[in-house]
């Protein structure tokens, strides 16, 4: 009971120190059981809408022209595989549709219609229009949550795709629950069966497979069977995905932020630490006297201790406990931030155990500190602290003397005041090193984010032009660049070709996507981490990612395994790559045909000097090469499906219609079937009407921005809302720290200043030479602290998106001072209350 | 003679609670350059309240105080400083050396916030603590290895050291034996000699007649005065005559 009263004593004497325990154990404690409760509830809430949606674990979309037969037979017979699903598919890679706001916005969506959903998944409808209502509609749509969640689409509304200039429009029948395909990376959406029909002609054909498996499957061991068995290149030819991907494209960015708390918690609890060790030493000697006295009463060393540790269970354990409370409370919030992370409805349970275990964990911890620190009061016998302790007695060197002073008196004081609290600067340099590891690196994770997700195309590892032009075959593609070239809105264009040619490295695990250049010294974002481009046909560059996890360096040689056998490259050059989870290469045009020699260019990437001129340099294109083969192929569809209804004006002789006809038939064959020639001759009596396929040079025109902004938009705009308030939260987190530090020594050092300002030293003097006793920790810390954030960060987009991004010198260091100069102004500031001791008061006292 | 300090219509009061303690009440005082000014009173009486005010250690509640021609009963906390470092030095009762800092140090720490470090300065601070019997090896040592007589000698040359133009003094040898006492009070004596102003609170008699003028103070008012010669010795003539003024006080 005494230990009890002795304890509520000390709080009662020091409630600003006391709150700030409180509050720094309750931010932790809520991190922490936030994190402990979330981070396995995000991986089961996903794997239950995965078994209530019913899909499969593995899906393989193949191009429908390239797909054969037997690579079914290969997944049944030699893969063990199970529950075997087929069905056809539309896929648009990077198909455009119009956002709320009418924004053009660029997915890689998937078609399907509600038969081919009832077979693969469940098809469990969300959130919908009444039956009634969805039988009037003439184009239903049914979305992935994914739509309603981030794209903020209620039923009845328009849902709009845009190809080619044309608007496709659909109405919103509802939301269903889908297990796979519900993230940015891939969105499945049903449409009825006449939309299949009419969007067969805007998008490719896929074949679906989707199975299960009993055991681990293996895509690259899958994908050396299908090539051994058809001679054929498949890993161009198919888009996997299964559960586990899914998983780690919705889970993997809630999981990074969820890590991140539990680092500004340890941020958090380290302050706290320190604070209640700075305390108990700074109450202790304070308290010197008294304890002699206590002592000298019969309160043993034991109780003494106890005393100072019952206050810190106290402070720490009604921080914890709030904490804790307040974690529990956050669980639906914390559903809300799932939900819209995932996309998906989420309901996580809250795990009361794993809660209490934190919250003891955080008391148990303040009570080992308090515990280690409070033993020292045995060091402390009646007559030493009569003494006020051992410490006050200075026999040893004095250290900076003031007889050999150079500069002002205040900073000479300063400096001997820092070896005066020597242990205490310590302290407070690990606190502020964590702190400031913290702050930097959020700093730095602003910054990156600052203008939306532009950072993130800086170290995508692939061009974003504001066009890209896919080519028919047989198009020359230099001769349409220089053409391209001459336009007066055009910066630059570059000659590629299309994203997706998967190749196979000799004793790699995992197959490549390959980026090739005549010159990539052109390119804007396939930037160099080290070393330099590849020239000559031999040389290849590869992801810093492939470099960290295959171990490959700079010099060393890779062999390809291409069309006519396997080739080796020498790798000249290291690679900042997002794209494809880090694990591009990239390679000269010479050096691309060594592999696969009748594979020719056929992408035009190209950059205008002015964004806002797309949509009119688009029209321009197509005035002049005519429609693409897509858009020409679009209008024979809707057309067909028009003629049913009204009555169609020709106009033209019949050779104009004859040749309009064939052109249209040809546009169908090239953009469904993947025909790459056609001649045609038709004979009308003695009239032959003849032509070919040239005269399609454009096969579709599509912008890779749009498609990034969907994919990027939200991740920027979360990341750098998140990074601000774990700035502000951890300078609040400093400014409680060293506010308390400072004017725990100004009340412990009251009898110092009241005389020094008897001597005539201002308030102001005082309170610099205060702030100039933590200037050099400071610094110090703010060092440490920028090299180790800088680690931090390196460490963070490695393991997040397999990137390095450059380090900014001048933010580093500017990130550096502003914290010296953050906290010397919180402790100039703290220091204030100098101004409140009375010189009169003391020297009557 | 010239005036150092005066104070016109001195009120200085305390709140304690909803009570309002009025230590001094309209008090005119006039302090003469080359004095060595005593104020004595009983316990209470306002005797260190006036030394404090008179200092610039403490504000007036009402009243002004002037140094010199210069009204300071309106400077700021931080103008007061300034004003105390270059006109005023202070020996206290309770010492009030700087613990953590050598002999040498303390008395540095005072000579710098008017003076730059010079040779110099160095020479005549270990001349001066030598001269009050603190030697080199003594100058090294922090204020707990000191006696009560020896650090307050330090608190003079401390309180010396920068030439103030006034020297305050509160019972500076209340809490020293009487032989260090009486060492203490030499020195005073001896700094008086060579021209300084000093003003000193004290309630020893022994102390008081080290001074050329005794003022007397009750209830914060003063209720009588003493002038004596420069001191040349406690004589019996000169006890007498203060000890009868005292009687008279009431003391």
């Amino acid at each position: 009971m005494k230990i009890c009263r002795l304890s509520l004593f000390n709080l009662k004497r020091n409630k600003r120190e006391a709150a700030a325990i409180v509050f720094l154990t309750l931010v932790s404690s809520f991190l922490m059981a936030t994190f402990a409760v979330s981070i396995t509830q995000i991986n089961s809430a996903f794997d239950r809408a995965l078994e209530e949606a019913g899909c499969a674990d593995f899906v393989l979309l193949f191009q429908a022209d390239k797909y054969r037969d037997i690579y079914r037979d290969i997944l049944e017979e030699e893969c063990n595989v199970t529950d075997v699903r087929e069905s056809s598919v539309l896929c648009g890679a990077g198909a455009s549709a119009l956002s709320k706001k009418g924004e053009s916005i660029a997915y890689n969506m998937i078609f399907a219609d509600e038969n081919t959903e009832r077979k693969m998944e469940n098809f469990q409808k969300l959130n919908a229009l009444p039956d009634d209502e969805i039988e009037k509609l003439s184009h239903p749509v049914w979305l992935p949550q994914y739509f309603e969640i981030t794209a903020g689409y209620a039923p009845g509304e328009t849902f709009t795709l845009v190809s080619g200039g044309r608007d496709y429009p659909f109405t919103i029948a509802g939301f269903y629950n889908t297990g796979l395909y519900n993230s940015s990376s891939m969105l499945k959406c049903i449409i009825s069966d006449d939309d299949m029909v009419l969007l067969s002609a805007v998008y490719e054909e896929y074949r679906m497979i989707a199975f299960d498996t009993e055991r681990e499957f293996s895509y690259e061991e899958y994908y050396e069977k299908c090539s051994a068995k058809t001679n054929e290149n498949v890993l161009s030819a198919v888009i996997p995905l299964d559960k586990d991907m899914e998983r780690m494209v919705e889970t993997s960015y809630l999981a990074i932020f969820l890590y991140m708390s539990v680092f500004l918690s340890i941020v958090t609890m380290i302050s706290a630490l320190f604070l209640i060790l700075h305390k108990i030493s700074k109450d202790m000697e304070e308290q010197m006297v008294q304890i002699g006295v206590l002592e000298a009463l019969g309160y043993t060393s034991r109780e003494l201790s106890l005393s100072y540790i019952c206050e810190y269970i106290l402070t720490g354990g009604i921080g914890a406990v709030t904490g804790g409370i307040t974690a529990a409370a956050f669980s639906p919030v914390m559903d809300t931030l799932t939900r819209d992370m995932m996309n998906r409805d989420v309901h996580t349970d809250v795990n009361i155990l794993r809660i209490l275990i934190v919250v003891i964990s955080i008391i148990a911890l303040v009570t080992c500190f308090a515990l280690s620190r409070a033993a020292r009061v045995k060091k402390i016998p009646p007559v030493v602290a009569f003494r006020k302790g051992i410490k006050t007695h200075h026999f040893g060197k004095n250290i900076l003397p003031l007889e050999k002073m150079r500069h002002s008196i205040n900073v000479r004081l300063a400096f001997k005041g820092i070896f005066n609290d020597f242990r205490s600067n310590i302290g407070t340099g690990i606190c502020m090193i964590a702190a400031g590891v913290a702050i930097m690196f959020s700093v730095y994770l602003f910054d990156f984010f600052k203008s939306g997700y532009n950072g993130l195309i800086g170290v995508l590892g692939m061009e974003t032009p504001d066009i890209s032009i896919i080519m028919m075959s047989g198009v020359n593609g230099e001769n349409f660049c220089d053409e391209i070239r001459e336009f007066p809105e055009v910066e630059k264009v570059l000659l590629t070709r299309a994203m997706g040619n998967y190749v196979e490295i000799k004793g790699c695990n995992q197959s490549a996507t390959v980026f090739s250049y005549a010159d990539f010294s052109l390119t804007d974002n396939i930037r160099l981490k080290e070393g330099r481009f590849p020239e000559y046909d031999n040389e290849i560059m590869i992801s810093v990612r492939r470099e960290e996890t295959e171990n490959r360096h700079i010099g060393d040689s890779i062999i390809i395994k291409g069309d006519v056998g396997e080739k080796s490259y020498i790798i000249t050059g290291i690679v900042t790559a997002m794209n494809n989870n880090g694990m591009s290469v990239y390679m000269t045009e010479d050096g691309y045909r060594r592999i696969r020699p009748n594979d020719r260019p056929n992408i035009v990437e190209i950059t205008l000097k002015n964004e806002e001129d797309r949509p009119a340099f688009t029209d321009k294109l197509t005035a002049l090469y005519g429609a693409s083969a897509k858009d020409t192929a679009y209008e024979q569809t809707s057309q067909t499906e028009q003629s049913a209804q009204s009555v169609q004006t020709v106009q033209g002789s019949l050779g104009e219609r004859i040749r309009a006809e064939a052109d249209e038939k040809m546009a169908v064959l090239i953009s469904q079937y993947g025909v790459t020639d056609i001649d045609y001759a038709i004979r009308i009596g003695d009239t032959v009407i003849s032509g070919n396929s040239s005269r399609f040079v454009i096969k579709e025109i599509s912008s890779m921005k749009d498609f990034l902004k969907s994919q990027m938009e939200s991740i920027a705009a979360v990341t750098k809302t998140f990074s601000f308030c774990a700035v502000i939260f951890i300078a609040v987190v400093v400014a409680v720290i060293l506010g308390i530090i400072a004017v725990s020594a100004v009340k412990r050092q009251r009898r110092e200043l009241g005389i020094m300002k008897s001597m005539g030293y201002t308030s102001r003097e005082l309170m610099i030479q205060l702030t100039l006793r933590i200037l050099p920790v400071t610094i110090i810390s703010s060092c440490i602290a920028a090299v180790l954030s800088v680690w931090v960060q390196r460490a963070f987009w490695m393991a997040a998106f397999g990137v390095q991004i450059p380090e900014s010198p001048p933010l580093i260091i500017g990130t550096a001072a502003a914290l010296v100069l953050f906290c010397l102004t919180v402790t100039y500031i703290s220091a204030g209350s100098i101004r409140k001791i009375s010189v009169t008061e003391l020297m009557t006292e | 003679m010239i005036s150092v300090l005066r104070t016109e219509k001195l009120c200085k009061s305390f709140s304690n609670g909803a009570t309002q303690q009025h230590v001094i009440k309209n008090l005119d005082l006039e302090i003469m350059e080359g004095d060595f000014t005593v104020i004595m009173g009983a316990s209470g009486s306002g005797k260190s309240t006036l030394l404090y005010a008179l200092s610039g250690m403490d504000k007036p509640t009402l009243g002004k105080v002037f140094f010199g021609d210069t009204e300071i009963s309106d400077y700021t906390n931080d103008q007061l400083a300034v004003f105390r470092r270059k006109n005023c030095g202070f020996v206290f009762q309770s010492i009030y050396l700087l613990e953590n800092q050598s002999v040498l140090d303390n008395v540095l720490t005072g000579a710098f916030t008017v003076q730059k470090n010079s040779t110099e300065l160095i020479r005549r601070v270990k001349e001066l603590l030598a001269k009050v019997g603190i030697d080199e090896e003594m100058q090294k040592k922090y204020p707990n290895q000191l006696s009560g007589g020896e650090a307050q000698r330090v608190g003079i040359v401390r309180a010396v050291i920068n030439e103030p133009k006034i020297l305050f003094a509160d019972e500076p040898t209340g809490s020293l034996n009487s032989a260090s006492g009486r060492d203490v009070l030499d020195i005073f004596t001896g700094v008086h000699e060579n021209g300084q102003s000093i003003v000193i609170v004290t309630h020893d008699i022994k102390t008081a007649l080290r001074g050329t003028r005794v003022i007397y103070l009750r209830d914060g008012k003063v209720v009588g005065e003493h002038r004596m010669a420069k001191y040349g010795g406690a004589t019996k003539e000169r006890r007498e005559k203060l000890t009868a003024f005292l009687d008279e006080m009431g003391w």
